[in-house]
């Protein structure tokens, strides 16, 4: 697979490259933030995923549930007070946690670039859209000018906006082509990997297929290695191979998107689906989830979803659940599925179970 | 088909156009470099205890219509009639007391629609004070109460003394549904009241909306862009697009037989947590392009420069409702009684799926 | 207790606003914030110094009653020196708190309720109404302050008399009041305007309206608390304004010789070739009561701003 990597790229790996390592290893990733005047808050706590290349990654949950925090923590693009206090995160087998603020901007943009939910304030107003794409394979590549304007038309082209519309500035296009003026931005470095932040989320419904169908194309054609941030579990459905639920810091479950969707394994997951509404199923019989969210300034002990399940049992109030791995490549940490429940994987039980090369094997 | 008598509002010919006004000097003379067509005559009418949902893309005239209805925004022409009386020339303070009382709106971010300086209480206590309701402190104080518990905030007392940033997306929306409740309204003009906020937190306010429908006989018009809302919520569905209706009837009948080609390419790409079928194709119609701004509306049907099924007629006449039995109508030709070519509407021709124009 | 003290020393920063209705847990959180605690002392010593002048340093001294040398540095007799008529420099500055502090409160106080009304009105209701009043404050925008005084002055006291008295203040001081009063409600309007412009378009607004409130009720409830903190600030900016007008007025002639302030000590000091001699006790304590009483306006106002404001100041 990393013959794939190497095979599609234009550009060459960093020289630190591990021959063989996969495209994106996360292992036990924790990441506080310091709080005016309290304890710091563990925003994510724990969070082990990888993934391979041309693969899509839905990560879902709700506000707060660090799923921004974590993607944006690969490339350390955290506010202020927020630092990363554990773990490693893997780029062809390169822990970028360690690095230094000027070594990780050799990989910004140009190994993982950011797609931003709001395109009107990710864009600059008053330059032309062509010249801002140009503006990173100009600055990051070192390509001659012409060259990179020359690029910059033909991502253009690429994400379905006519070549000539470069002279345009963002204001002058619509909501949709602004967020397809982001994504070729994004794609301006051929970068490894592409992180969708809501990427949809603020567009018309026709929009948001619009552009959901792009990127699909963009996988398909470039073979690009997609994580998508979403609340929208629709949006995971269609364009994800993958998807990782998370709850208040935590991975809840992880798996691919047929088997998670279809036959949830952990309780929030299944609440979060059923209180989705589907067009396709009956009307009205939306779940509920009592209750909200805990404060990450006290979280509860053991299990953090235990106040507001419904199959909550004495053990989930005191005592975390072990991440268990199945042989559908689903992995879940939820009491009702202990260590050796008939399908797990016998595995290191305990909080950082997740090993990206073995979750590979589970992707179809 | 129903009575009159049984419409609580109703809305006629209802038009709304802005004028563009380029200059200072336009402004002065009052000239205008044409006109945004937010809304360009539009029929509606809600029984009591009826849930109608407006649903419609940006710059459909949905919320521009649901802020005439509150008396917000002046129509340009139409009616605005409530149990039968036209209150469309009602304006300012006094003559619209009445009114302002039976209607209600709810606004799409609970962030915005509280004052960060009032507490919760004063929040809720504020239509009390405005229309001199209640005698005493005590007795505005019980009402509040009994609002902000009808709004599942509980214990009331306890949430009437904190301020809006203390509490949370959900409970804020909350807060501004005690709000619209102390005033015991007829209708509430929901305007996108749970696209803020989580999935989790959304269902609970559609079950508290629906809860008060059946314990209040509350009456909603609920304007919404998701398609999968208003299918959860809506007892019937308008979809408005460009300032016009494209189909109404009894939200069985237009998500499950949608006549309206662009009912039909909405219903299709409308969000859904089930993954696509392996070796399926998708069945989704991604029309072209995005939706004209209103200040240059097509000729004939405005939806015939992405409809994937138009043809001649389309681009010159533009379609009224067409009646499609069981209380549904549909603006298109195709819609039209005897239209030769009506089952072509339901087919998918493989040219709108294109990404783009 | 305290606060309304307060809110009266800063005149219009608070008296308008519907928050004052939780004044008791306000004061409380306004006293936990020490720089807020500390301008309030600095500021109700001048306040009490300024009232009962007399009572701490005696009579005001005139050229009869003066007891030192002239122009002496400090030493126990005259703790900040004397003046180059021998009188002390304490005594003065004592005296001179009444008239500058009496000055700055009223101007700044006809600063903001102009200003603040007008501003209000004229961005809330918009149209016509807004178009006229704007125009009026572009008037005054342009206005210099200097000019203004050099003609209102006369007619002024032609008017009322030169030996008249409002408010227990002559009327050559009265001029200087309504002149700065001129000069600057027009600047605090379009401050408090523009915040208006953009605040009437929110949703709280809409809101109001729906439920039947007039505009009356819309501004009183939803436009002005949201201005308070704008209004603070105007009346700190204006009263140091206000201290240093006097005090150019002053210079011109335009102040009251038998009634010294602040800005006038300076004058005379700056007449007396006091900065040449080397006489800085001259200048020093005037100039030193200027700077301290707007920096405890500043920190009194920040701290009021804060326990307005629920969100910075309620964490609970």
């Amino acid at each position: 697979m990393t013959t794939g990597i190497s095979g599609r790229r234009q550009w060459p790996l960093p020289k630190q490259a591990v021959p063989g390592a996969p495209l994106l290893a996360v292992e036990d990733l924790s990441v506080r933030f310091r709080m005016p005047g309290g304890p710091s808050v563990k925003a994510v706590d724990g969070v082990s995923f990888g993934l391979d290349d041309g693969e899509a990654l839905g990560i879902a949950g709700e506000s707060g549930c660090g799923k921004t925090t974590t993607a944006l923590s690969l490339v350390q693009l955290l506010p202020g007070n927020g630092r990363i206090s554990a773990g490693s995160v893997k780029l062809f087998g390169i822990d970028l946690v360690p690095k230094t603020e000027r070594q990780l901007a050799r990989y910004r943009w140009r190994e993982i670039s950011i797609v931003f939910q709001g395109a009107m304030n990710a864009l600059n107003p008053v330059r032309r859209i062509g010249e801002q794409i140009a503006e990173p394979i100009e600055v990051r590549l070192g390509q001659a000018r012409e060259a990179s304007r020359k690029r910059a038309g033909e991502l253009l082209e690429l994400v379905g906006i006519p070549r000539q519309r470069a002279t345009a500035y963002p204001h002058e296009l619509s909501g949709g082509m602004r967020q397809r003026a982001m994504i070729a931005m994004a794609l301006a470095c051929d970068p490894a990997i592409v992180i969708g932040d809501e990427p949809t989320t603020a567009l018309d419904v026709m929009v948001q297929a619009q552009i959901l169908k792009l990127l699909e194309q963009l996988r398909r054609d470039l073979g690009l290695s997609l994580i998508l941030i979403t609340h929208d579990l629709s949006v995971i459905a269609e364009t994800c191979d993958r998807t990782m639920v998370m709850y208040a810091g935590r991975v809840a479950e992880e798996g691919p998107v047929r088997r998670v969707f279809t036959a949830p394994r952990h309780p929030y997951t299944a609440k979060l689906l059923s209180s989705f509404p589907n067009i396709r199923a009956d009307r009205r019989t939306l779940g509920i989830i009592p209750g909200q969210p805990p404060d990450l300034r006290t979280p509860p002990p053991g299990c953090r979803f235990a106040p507001r399940c419904s199959e909550a049992m004495p053990q989930c109030t005191t005592e975390v659940p072990p991440e268990v791995r199945f042989a559908d490549g689903v992995r879940v940490a939820c009491h009702l599925f202990p260590p050796g429940t008939p399908g797990s994987l016998p595995g290191t039980p305990g909080r950082a179970a997740g090993a990206p090369r073995a979750l590979a094997g589970g992707v179809s | 088909m129903s009575p009159i008598s049984d419409d609580l509002l109703r809305v006629e010919g209802l038009q709304v156009h802005f004028p563009i006004r380029g200059s200072v000097l336009d402004a002065l003379l009052r000239r205008s470099r044409g006109v945004v067509r937010a809304v360009d005559g539009i029929d509606l009418s809600i029984r009591k205890g009826e849930i109608l949902a407006l649903v419609g893309e940006s710059g459909s005239g949905k919320t521009t219509t649901g802020r005439v209805v509150v008396k917000l925004t002046r129509q340009t022409k139409g009616r605005v009639l409530f149990e039968g009386q036209d209150v469309s020339a009602l304006w300012g303070t006094r003559p619209l007391r009445a009114y302002r009382r039976k209607v209600q709106l709810i606004f799409q971010d609970p962030y915005e629609t509280l004052n960060p300086k009032h507490t919760i209480g004063e929040f809720v206590a504020e239509p009390l004070e405005v229309h001199g309701i209640g005698r005493s402190r005590a007795e505005r104080r019980d009402r509040v109460h009994a609002a902000l518990e009808a709004a599942g905030l509980r214990p009331a007392a306890d949430y009437a003394a904190r301020y809006p940033h203390e509490l949370s997306g959900g409970q804020r929306q909350r807060v501004v549904i005690a709000g619209a409740l102390v005033m015991d309204p007829e209708v509430i003009v929901a305007d996108e009241p749970v696209s803020m906020l989580d999935v989790s937190i959304r269902t609970e306010l559609l079950r508290l909306m629906l809860d008060l429908r059946r314990e209040r006989g509350l009456t909603y018009l609920f304007i919404t862009h998701d398609l999968s809302l208003a299918w959860v919520l809506a007892d019937r569905i308008a979809v408005m697009y460009l300032g016009r209706i494209m189909e109404i009837g009894p939200a069985e009948t237009v998500i499950r037989a949608p006549r309206n080609p662009y009912t039909q390419a909405l219903v299709s790409v409308s969000p859904s947590p089930d993954p696509p079928e392996p070796g399926v194709s998708s069945t989704r119609v991604i029309l072209s392009g995005e939706t004209p701004d209103a200040a240059h509306v097509p000729s004939g049907c405005r939806f015939h420069p992405r409809c994937p099924v138009a043809f001649d007629r389309c681009r010159v006449e533009e379609p009224p409702l067409f009646d499609v039995g069981g209380g549904q109508q549909a603006a298109c030709w195709l819609a039209e009684p005897g239209a030769p070519t009506a089952e072509a509407a339901t087919r998918r021709p493989a040219a709108s799926t294109a990404l783009l124009g | 207790m305290s606060l309304p003290g307060v809110a009266g020393a800063t005149a219009g920063a608070s008296a308008g606003a519907g928050t004052l209705r939780r004044a008791g847990g306000g004061a409380a959180r306004f006293l936990a914030r020490g720089d807020g605690l500390v301008g309030f002392a600095i500021l109700l010593v001048f306040v009490v110094i300024a009232a009962l002048p007399d009572l701490f340093v005696g009579p005001l001294e005139d050229v009869t009653t003066a007891t030192g040398q002239p122009l002496a540095p400090p030493d126990f007799a005259n703790l900040f020196g004397t003046d180059e008529l021998g009188r002390s420099m304490l005594n003065l500055t004592v005296h001179a708190a009444r008239i500058s502090m009496t000055i700055g409160l009223m101007a700044t106080v006809i600063t903001i309720v102009v200003g603040a009304v007008v501003g209000i009105v004229s961005g809330f209701v918009g149209g016509a109404v807004d178009a006229i009043l704007m125009r009026i404050s572009d008037f005054f925008l342009v206005l210099p302050t200097v000019v203004l005084a050099l003609i209102l002055a006369p007619v002024m006291l032609d008017v009322i008399g030169a030996d008249a008295e409002l408010f227990g203040i002559r009327s050559t001081l009265l001029v200087i009041v309504v002149v700065i009063g001129l000069t600057s409600w027009a600047t605090t309007a379009r401050v408090i305007r523009s915040q208006v412009l953009s605040l009437k378009e929110r949703m709280f607004v809409d809101r109001a309206r729906v439920i039947g409130a007039g505009p009356g009720h819309i501004m009183w409830r939803h436009i002005l608390p949201n201005v308070v903190n704008l209004i603070v600030a105007q009346a700190v900016l204006t009263f140091a304004g206000a201290v240093f007008t006097e005090t150019t007025l002053a210079f011109i002639g335009l102040g009251d010789p038998s009634a010294p302030s602040w800005g006038q000590i300076l004058n005379a000091a700056q007449a007396a070739g006091a900065p040449g001699l080397g006489a800085w006790w001259y200048i020093a304590p005037p100039a030193v009561c200027v700077v301290l009483v707007v920096l405890s306006f500043t920190l009194v106002g920040n701290a009021l701003d804060d326990v307005l404001n629920p969100k910075s100041g309620g964490r609970r």
